[in-house]
């Protein structure tokens, strides 16, 4: 392949800007931060990202058929909570992670169904929804909190072949999510819808099932999710995973995805997420004030920002004077 | 006859007594539902019970403005008084000015709101001091450490009072220590940043001597980081990381009883709860309160946790 073929393929890419915000704010942190470029540190990133990746991985598919949902959060905290108990009950690992990871995909399948049978905005639906499932989880545990056995910190810290068990869970959630998006329907179908929900059902598309199943896989998603975070906090804690959703949220659109649906990658999803928590890992490793924690997280998004849309704003002129040279000619 | 007579008024004024208790109704303002909140609300719950009065629960699941409407929804429920856990102190001021004007006495429980001009008693932790019991124990612990002392500091939320006296009163603790560096990682209570923080913290500083956890639900998460790391030894030998922390929850009691972290400071839930009670009691009745009611919290370690078990909310019963 030419090399200026193989440019204009990588400029092309969504996932370039935030991976170009990414390097550079790695490059200043490993300026200013000796520890910052240690293998330890790297695999403590992705460790500390894998959580947020996983979910952004399913919110993806949500957010390209120009969808969203708030309650994976509430997803997570009542499906761990469901873990927890049945384990304190029976002890029974495979009956706790069946039950888990069914009960995340239909509660994110019954979002995908009350978006597409009551036609409301899916805001306002899955904020409803997370109400639910958040109250569900408090009931559930009276606002306890519940240890899980300690084996179970295997799938949050162990290690298989030298690697973070997180990180591998991650790759192949990532593997399976690349695959779908782009070697399925479910994903070409999720891109048609978004790009144009109207052009969709004119072509006879299954929209309503694609949805559905969109929803169900991001629920399956915040349910795995759910399980490295219990097993990476060494319990249940009320109110674990509330407030995630916005973190999530943030990481797939900061990796490229449009709000508006139809165009997106989980590339950019994960380098999003993994963006997200070098912020704190630079303020961490800096000892910085946590009164300047949130002004900074400001100002580097903003400044992630701005380089997606200078990117965005380099690439339409190049479009533009290819397009002009093809009138010329 | 003058006994019969005192026997009849005694008889009367219990009949009387009797009849206001069961006229009393107490609205709970709780700001949100977690483990050592709903250790304090079984204790004003177990008091109401006791003296007889009714209680009308409503939580605000942190929403500043939801728990002004459901403060204003209690004074329309017309209760006898209102036990209010503020959301934020600025914020809930406008509804409790409504109460003011509708006769019906405030007080504020687990966290203050010490400028507000409605609440007419406090009860709750002096949490500078349950800070400084662990800064003591940590001085204490690290006596003759040579070098430099690297401190993690895992602070609570930069807006809870609660959160920031502890961290004051920690640092007020550990005074006599020299040559002492703090790192402090924000948790926002939550145990997920903590142990991320906790990660990145022994990335930067691998000689870290001593932990402290603004609450002790934070404990497992430093745990893990230690383990991962290999540095999990447990209290008394050598190269142990100091642990302290502040709560009593079920974790921490774990943590100690089992001999990972060496300390932890335990509020007294219960005895907050009843107290908070005994006070609107007291305002009812008429009687003068003090503006500011401490719960003092106990330091239990190692050698006595397993013993006192009974007296920390959060162990097994």
């Amino acid at each position: 392949m030419q090399p200026k073929r193989l440019q204009t393929i990588v400029s092309r890419q969504k996932w370039v800007a935030i991976a170009v915000a990414t390097i550079v704010l790695a490059g200043v942190l490993s300026v200013v931060s000796p520890v910052f470029l240690t293998l330890s540190n790297f695999q403590a990133i992705l460790v500390q990202s894998s959580v947020t990746a996983i979910m952004a991985v399913g919110m993806t598919f949500i957010i390209l058929t120009a969808g969203i949902d708030i309650s994976v959060g509430a997803i997570l905290f009542v499906t761990s909570a469901l873990f927890a108990q049945l384990m304190l009950v029976t002890g029974n690992y495979a009956l706790a992670f069946s039950v888990t990871l069914i009960s995340a995909t239909v509660l994110g399948l019954l979002n995908g169904l009350l978006v597409v049978r009551f036609a409301v905005s899916p805001l306002i639906t899955t904020l409803a929804t997370y109400s639910i499932y958040r109250g569900a989880a408090i009931h559930l545990t009276g606002a306890q909190n519940i240890p899980v056995p300690r084996e179970m910190g295997f799938l949050g810290n162990g290690r298989l072949w030298g690697i973070p068990v997180p990180i591998l869970v991650l790759i192949v959630i990532v593997i399976i999510g690349v695959y779908i998006l782009n070697h399925t329907r479910l994903g070409v179908y999720a891109r048609a819808i978004g790009n144009s929900d109207r052009s969709a059902r004119e072509t006879s598309l299954p929209v309503a099932r694609i949805t559905v199943l969109v929803y169900a896989l991001s629920g399956f998603m915040a349910g795995v999710a759910g399980l490295i975070l219990l097993a990476r906090v060494g319990g249940l804690q009320s109110g674990i995973g509330i407030g995630i959703e916005f973190t999530v949220i943030a990481a797939v659109i900061l990796g490229g995805t449009k709000l508006t649906g139809g165009s997106g990658t989980i590339v950019g999803s994960v380098i999003g997420a993994v963006f997200l928590v070098l912020i704190d890992n630079g303020l961490n490793l800096l000892n910085a004030s946590p009164y300047i924690y949130d002004m900074v997280r400001g100002a580097v998004l903003m400044a992630a920002v701005a380089i997606d849309r200078y990117s965005a704003f380099r690439q339409s002129v190049v479009l533009e004077a290819r397009r002009e040279a093809r009138i010329v000619d | 006859m003058k006994k019969i007579l005192g026997a009849a008024a005694s008889a009367a004024i219990l009949l009387s007594s009797q009849a206001n208790a069961a006229d009393v109704t107490i609205g709970l303002a709780v700001d949100q539902l977690f483990e050592s909140r709903v250790a304090v609300n079984n204790g004003i719950h177990a008091e109401a019970k006791d003296r007889g009065y009714k209680v009308v629960e409503v939580v605000a699941d942190g929403d500043a403005q939801q728990q002004n409407a459901q403060i204003q929804s209690l004074i329309a429920q017309g209760v006898s008084a209102i036990l209010v856990c503020a959301v934020d102190q600025n914020t809930v001021e406008r509804a409790l000015v409504a109460a003011k004007r509708a006769d019906i006495p405030v007080v504020a429980y687990d966290r203050d709101l010490p400028d507000s001009a409605v609440v007419q008693s406090f009860v709750g932790p002096d949490s500078k001091v349950d800070g400084r019991l662990a800064g003591e124990y940590t001085a204490k612990a690290l006596a003759g450490y040579e070098g430099q002392i690297n401190i993690l500091e895992l602070i609570g939320a930069l807006n809870d009072q609660n959160g920031i006296d502890r961290s004051a009163g920690f640092r007020e603790g550990i005074a006599s220590l020299k040559d002492v560096n703090i790192i402090e990682v924000p948790t926002d209570w939550d145990s997920a940043r903590a142990l991320s923080g906790t990660q990145n913290a022994f990335q930067a500083t691998p000689n870290i001597a001593a932990v402290f956890a603004a609450t002790d639900t934070h404990i497992p998460a430093v745990e893990t980081v230690l383990t991962d790391l290999g540095r999990l030894v447990p209290v008394g030998e050598k190269d142990h990381v100091v642990i302290t922390g502040v709560n009593g929850s079920r974790d921490g009691y774990d943590a100690v009883v089992n001999g990972t972290a060496d300390a932890f400071v335990v509020m007294g839930t219960e005895a907050t709860g009843r107290k908070a009670v005994e006070l609107v009691a007291n305002i009812l009745d008429g009687k003068a309160v003090e503006r500011t009611n401490y719960v003092g919290g106990n330091l239990y370690t190692g050698a006595d946790a397993a013993a006192n078990a009974a007296k920390i909310w959060g162990a097994p019963k």
